[in-house]
C-alpha cells in the first residue's frame, strides 16, 4: 500500500479556523483511496527531520501563537528550504501563508523577517477581509472552482513571477485590489480560504495527497469515489456566496 | 420601597427638562416598536432599544440608575443565558422583582430594549433589579452604561471567530469591562477557568471564585480549543491534575508556580441522575447544602456553580437558593423539552466547539435510538463563519452511526453539515438534505416513532425558525410571552 507522512505542525497553536476540518479531509480521503496516511504532530522545540516528511500542515494562529511559531520555525528554514526545492508539499493557511513570505509589515511599519521559501511580503491593513471566497484555479485544466471562507487583515502581494493559487471571483483573495488568491511555488500552497478548505474541494484534496505520493516516489491510483456530495456541497455554497440575498442576512443582524 | 424616578433626576432648569423630553421621546418611539415588531411576528430584539438610544444615549445608564438593587452582569462564551436565568429564579425567590434580557439581545442594543420593554410610559420602573446576560464584546459598553453591583463570569472557549476575532481579544474586552466596574461592586468567576483566574482582581473589589471537585471520566473528546492552555503568567502549558472538558479543571504551571486558586464555592459531590436529576452537595463558607438539581450535564453544574456564588455574594439565604434551583427548568433553547403526540422533542442550541461537545455528550448517553437534525445558519447572529463545525467531535456520532433512526441536515448550510456528517463516519445515504428549517422539522417529526426522541441541534437563527414552527404547530409559546 502507498504511504505518506505528514506533519502537522503545531497543532496545539496552529488551529483557529477549522484547520482541524483540513486534517479529517485529509486523513479520510487518503483511508479511501488506500494510502496509509502517518500524521505526526509538530510541537514548538521538537526535533523534526523534514526529510521523513512528505506533507507539511500549517494551519492558522492566534496573532500571540504566530510570533512563537515563527522564531521556531526560523530556525529550521534552511533545512525547510531545501525540502521545498526537492518538491516536499507545504500546505499552509492564513497566517501560516504570510510566514511563508519574505517580511510582514505591521501597522506601525515595523518589518518582521518570514521564513522566505516563497517570494511574497504581507503588510497589515486597516480593515480586516472577512466573507466567503471563490476562487478559479488553475492547478488543473480544465480549471476547477475552490470554495472557502476568508479573514485576514493582511494584504498579501506576490512577487514576480509568483503564481496565485486562483483568480477572485467572489471575495477579496490576497490583498482586495488585484484578484490573486494564495500563491503556488512548486509543491508549496499558500491560501487565505479555510471554511474548512478542504472537506468542500476534494479535488485540492486529492492534488495534495498525489504530490505527497509523487515527492515519495509512489503514484497515485484514485479509488474510485463518490463525490457527489462534496460536488453538490460545493455548488450549493457557489450559489450561496453570489446570492445577494444571502449576503444581506449575513452582514446584518 | 425606595422608589426614584424621573422627578429625582438631578440637573434641573432647561438641560433637564431637554433630557426628560429625549428620554420619552426615546422610551416612546422603543415602545411602540416593540409593539410592531411583536405583531409582525417576530418579537424584535434589538430595534427598539437602537432606536431609543439612538434617540437618547444615556437612556441605558439612566434607566439603570432607577433600580435601587442595581444591575448584575452575566458574561462568559457558554452558560450565561441558563447562568442568568437560574440566578433570576433565586433572586425572585428571595423576594426580587428583576428585569432579564434574552440570549438574543445581549448587547447594548438589545439590553436597552429590555429596560424600555419595562419601564412605564411616564418613565418609572417597578423592577428591583436588572440581571441581563451580555456578550462578551459588549461587556465594557454596557458595564460603562449600567455601573453593574456585579459581574458574573462563565468561562471563556473559541467563538465565532469572525465576530469576535481571537480568544486574546475577547479575554481583553473582559478585562476591560471588569475595570470599568466600579470598585465598591464584586465580581464572580470560575475558579477552573485558568484564563480567568488569571486576570488580576481589582484592588477593592471582593472576587468570588467558585469550582468544581468532582471525580469525572477524563475528557476523551478532542478539543481543539487547546489554546487556552497556556499558563496565564508565563504561557508555559499548565498541567492538569483533573480536567473535566476543554481546558477546564484543576491545573497548576510547573514553572512559575501558579495554580488553581482554591473557590469560596465548592461541588463536592453529584450522584448518579436519576430521572434527570442530580443530587448535589455544595461546600458554601461555613455550611453545607444539598441540592436536587433538574438539569443535565457538567456545564450545567458550572452554570448553577456561578449563580450560587453571585447569590452568595448578595448575602440571600441557603434555604432560599436551593429552593429556587430544585424548581429549574431548562432555559430558551438549552435542552429544552417538547412533547408532541407521545414524541419528545429536545432543542440544544449549539454555537461554538465546546458547547456542541457537550451536547453531543448528552446524545451518546441515550440508551435508545434517537433522530437527529442539525440546522446551521450562518447569518451574522450565528457567525457567518462555519469552520467551527469541524472543530466539534461529531467523531464521536459517527462512532455509533447505528444509533440513529434518522439523520438530518438542514439550515442556510445544510450541505456543509451533510459533507460534516460523512466525514465524521457516517453513510451519506443516512443523511437527509433539506434546507428549509420547517419542511426539515416537520418531516423529522414525522418519522420520529412514538415513544422516542427527536434531537435537534440548531444555530442560533436556525433556532428561532424552529421555535416558530414548533409554535405553529401548537407547542410551545413565542418567546417574548415566556
Amino acid at each position: 500500500m502507498a504511504g505518506i507522512k505528514i506533519y502537522h505542525l503545531y497543532p496545539d497553536h496552529l488551529n483557529l479556523y477549522g484547520d482541524r476540518g483540513n486534517m479529517i479531509a485529509l486523513c479520510r480521503r487518503a483511508e479511501w483511496h488506500n494510502i496509509s496516511i502517518e500524521v505526526v504532530p509538530v510541537r514548538p522545540g521538537d526535533k523534526m527531520a523534514f526529510s521523513q516528511c512528505d506533507l507539511l500542515f500549517m494551519g492558522g494562529g492566534q496573532d500571540s501563537d504566530q510570533q512563537m511559531v515563527a522564531e521556531d520555525l526560523k530556525k529550521r528554514s534552511s533545512e525547510l528550504s531545501s525540502a521545498v526545492e526537492d518538491g516536499m508539499v507545504i500546505f499552509a493557511v492564513c497566517g501560516s501563508y504570510q510566514l511563508l513570505g519574505s517580511h510582514y509589515i505591521t501597522g506601525s511599519g515595523e518589518k518582521i523577517g518570514g521564513l522566505e521559501l516563497i517570494n511574497l511580503y504581507t503588510e497589515a491593513g486597516t480593515k480586516r477581509l472577512i466573507g466567503n471566497a471563490v476562487i478559479n484555479c488553475s492547478l488543473w485544466y480544465p480549471t476547477k472552482t475552490l470554495v472557502g471562507f476568508e479573514n485576514h487583515a493582511g494584504k498579501t502581494y506576490l512577487g514576480p513571477g509568483l503564481k496565485p493559487l486562483g483568480q477572485v471571483m467572489i471575495g477579496h483573495g490576497n490583498n482586495g485590489t488585484d484578484k490573486t488568491e494564495g500563491a503556488v511555488y512548486k509543491n508549496v500552497i499558500g491560501t487565505y480560504l479555510h471554511g474548512s478548505l478542504l472537506p468542500k474541494n476534494p479535488w485540492l484534496t486529492d492534488f495534495l495527497l498525489e504530490k505527497a505520493l509523487a515527492y515519495r516516489g509512489q503514484d497515485f491510483i484514485p479509488a474510485n469515489l463518490d463525490d457527489s456530495l462534496e460536488e453538490q456541497a460545493h455548488n450549493a455554497f457557489i450559489k450561496l456566496a453570489g446570492s445577494k440575498k444571502h449576503k444581506r442576512m449575513s452582514t446584518r443582524a | 420601597m425606595h422608589k426614584k424616578s424621573m422627578q429625582g433626576h438631578k440637573t434641573g432648569g432647561f438641560l433637564s427638562r431637554l433630557f426628560k423630553i429625549k428620554l420619552l421621546a426615546g422610551l416612546w418611539t422603543g415602545k411602540l416598536l416593540l409593539i410592531i415588531t411583536r405583531l409582525s411576528g417576530r418579537g424584535g430584539t434589538t430595534l427598539p432599544g437602537r432606536i431609543a438610544q439612538k434617540i437618547e444615549p444615556k437612556l441605558t445608564s439612566y434607566l439603570a440608575s432607577l433600580l435601587p438593587s442595581g444591575t448584575l452582569l452575566i458574561t462568559g462564551t457558554n452558560g450565561k443565558t441558563t447562568t442568568s436565568a437560574l440566578l433570576s429564579s433565586i433572586l425572585k425567590e428571595a423576594g426580587y422583582r428583576c428585569i432579564n434580557n434574552q440570549s438574543g439581545s445581549n448587547l447594548s442594543w438589545g439590553i436597552a430594549s429590555s429596560l424600555v420593554a419595562e419601564t412605564s410610559l411616564s418613565g418609572h420602573l417597578r423592577e428591583d433589579m436588572a440581571v441581563m446576560e451580555v456578550d462578551e464584546g459588549a461587556l465594557p459598553g454596557v458595564t460603562g452604561s449600567m455601573k453593574p453591583r456585579g459581574i458574573t463570569i462563565t468561562n471563556i472557549f473559541r467563538d465565532q471567530l469572525d465576530r469576535y476575532g481571537e480568544v486574546d481579544h475577547v479575554l481583553q474586552k473582559i478585562k476591560t469591562g471588569l475595570d470599568l466596574q466600579p470598585q465598591d461592586g464584586f465580581e464572580v468567576i470560575n475558579a477552573d477557568d485558568p484564563s480567568l483566574t488569571g486576570i488580576q482582581a481589582g484592588q477593592h473589589k471582593k472576587r468570588w471564585l467558585y469550582g468544581l471537585e468532582l471525580d469525572l471520566p477524563e475528557d476523551t473528546f478532542e478539543n481543539t480549543g487547546r489554546d487556552m492552555k497556556a499558563c496565564p503568567h508565563c504561557k508555559e502549558e499548565l498541567q492538569y491534575e483533573k480536567l473535566f472538558y476543554a481546558h477546564l479543571g484543576h491545573y497548576g504551571c510547573h514553572s512559575c508556580g501558579y495554580k488553581r486558586p482554591k473557590p469560596d464555592i465548592r461541588l463536592m459531590k453529584a450522584s448518579e441522575s436519576v430521572n434527570g436529576v442530580t443530587a448535589l452537595q455544595i461546600e458554601l463558607p461555613g455550611e453545607t447544602a444539598e441540592i436536587k438539581f433538574p438539569l443535565p450535564g457538567t456545564y450545567n453544574f458550572y452554570n448553577l456553580l456561578a449563580a450560587v456564588a453571585t447569590a452568595k455574594a448578595l448575602d440571600i439565604p441557603t434555604t432560599l437558593i436551593t429552593s429556587a434551583l430544585e424548581k429549574s427548568v431548562p432555559s430558551f433553547g438549552r435542552m429544552e423539552f417538547f412533547e408532541a403526540g407521545g414524541k419528545t422533542i429536545i432543542i440544544a442550541l449549539i454555537k461554538n466547539p465546546v458547547g456542541a461537545n457537550e451536547v453531543i455528550r448528552t446524545i451518546l448517553n441515550q440508551s435508545d435510538k434517537v433522530n437527529l437534525l442539525v440546522a446551521i445558519n450562518d447569518k451574522i447572529a450565528d457567525g457567518t463563519d462555519v469552520s467551527w463545525l469541524w472543530d466539534v467531535d461529531f467523531e464521536q456520532l459517527g462512532l455509533v452511526k447505528d444509533s440513529f433512526s434518522g439523520l438530518y441536515a438542514s439550515g442556510l448550510r445544510a450541505w456543509d453539515m451533510a459533507v460534516r456528517f460523512k466525514y465524521a463516519g457516517f453513510d451519506p445515504g443516512q443523511v437527509s438534505i433539506e434546507e428549509n428549517t420547517e419542511k426539515a422539522v416537520r418531516s423529522a417529526l414525522e418519522v420520529t416513532p412514538p415513544g422516542s426522541k427527536l434531537f435537534i441541534l440548531p444555530s442560533y437563527t436556525a433556532m428561532l425558525e424552529i421555535r416558530r414552527t414548533l409554535n405553529k404547530m401548537g407547542l410551545g409559546k413565542p418567546y417574548w410571552e415566556e
